[in-house]
């Protein structure tokens, strides 16, 4: 819940998602689910010239079991609040 | 080393680097160094000041001379998804 | 308090019924067609489907039809815009002309795969693993 609620804090910021598959695709983050699956809007493709098949795709929905980073705008990320919730959901966490 | 009854399981290793700089080992041939300010229980990482190290190969016409290289990139601020993490540790000293 | 909905999978994929979508699966094959229903799985239905080959600057398609894919093969669902569509600049040729070429390609990229993964092995003695999920 922790990390699908830091991305909730997230939404209409530009952010970069990488895939297994090496595509990274810049796009504003318009919404997340608890299985961390990602919807992006006015997407740009890294590379574009090695995946024509983005070229007509504005807007996508990634399933979140392919992603492998996604790059975070650093600046409305609360490292301090991070932290501290962490520390929380690990004590709830063990005591299940 | 620390007595705390408070470290119980791996989980309670990780808690104790939080705030400080991690080495997170990846799926792929991957390795980073970063500032852990999150993790949950599917080691999905939260890292700030992350610097990613990819092993490249590069492959000659003998085959003795093929050699690895590595490819280095700088990131802010990074999320990870725990199914790419093999481990994660204090930093080589 | 702001409505939830927009942080479910079935609301981030409900407006995407009934158009075209461009659909990647795991394997690498590119399906546009049009989206008829979803589940929470990502379990799709997709209607009037074809499948294209890229290569260089080609393409070239082939019907498919009526598609039931099962989510967990999904790597992304994309919007077409229609308008962009026509604005592509690739050519389209026949898939009997393309298939070699699209096929070698998919060869030479395994072969390349498997030939760095022992390099590792030889040099850094990293494991011949499964791949980053489930490898693909």
């Amino acid at each position: 819940m922790l990390i699908f609620s830091v991305f909730k804090t997230l939404t209409d910021q530009r952010v970069t998602v990488e895939l297994k598959n090496d595509l990274s695709i810049t796009g504003v983050l318009k919404s997340v689910d608890q299985f961390l699956n990602i919807r992006l809007d006015n997407i740009k493709v890294l590379d574009e010239a090695r995946h024509p098949h983005m070229m007509a795709v504005k807007n996508c929905f990634i399933r979140g079991s392919v992603v492998r980073y996604v790059q975070l705008p650093a600046e409305n990320v609360d490292t301090q609040l991070l932290e501290d919730a962490t520390r929380r959901e690990a004590v709830s966490q063990a005591k299940r | 080393m620390d007595t705390s009854s408070a470290i119980q399981e791996p989980f309670d290793l990780i808690r104790l680097s939080l705030s400080e700089r991690v080495f997170v080992k990846l799926r792929g041939d991957r390795e980073l160094t970063g500032v852990l300010h999150a993790y949950d229980g599917h080691m999905n990482l939260i890292l700030s000041d992350v610097e990613e190290t990819i092993l490249i190969v590069e492959q000659a016409e003998d085959a003795a001379e093929n050699t690895v290289n590595m490819a280095k990139r700088k990131m802010d601020m990074l999320f990870v998804r725990g199914d790419g993490v093999i481990l994660v540790s204090p930093p080589a000293r | 308090m702001d409505s939830l909905i927009p942080f479910t999978t079935s609301g981030s994929l409900v407006d995407c019924v009934d158009r075209k979508m461009l659909v990647v699966l795991r394997d690498g094959r590119k399906l546009q067609g049009v989206l008829r229903s979803y589940d929470q799985f990502a379990n799709l239905v997709l209607e009037d489907t074809v499948e294209r080959i890229y290569h260089q600057d080609v393409f070239a398609e082939m019907k498919r039809g009526l598609y039931l894919i099962r989510g967990e093969n999904v790597v992304l669902l994309g919007e077409i815009d229609l308008d962009q569509e026509d604005d592509v600049p690739l050519r389209q040729v026949d898939w009997e002309t393309l298939e070699p070429y699209h096929l070698k390609e998919i060869a030479d990229k395994k072969q390349r795969d498997e030939l760095k993964a022992s390099i590792l092995f030889e040099k850094r003695g990293f494991c011949k693993e499964g791949g980053e999920g489930d490898g693909y």
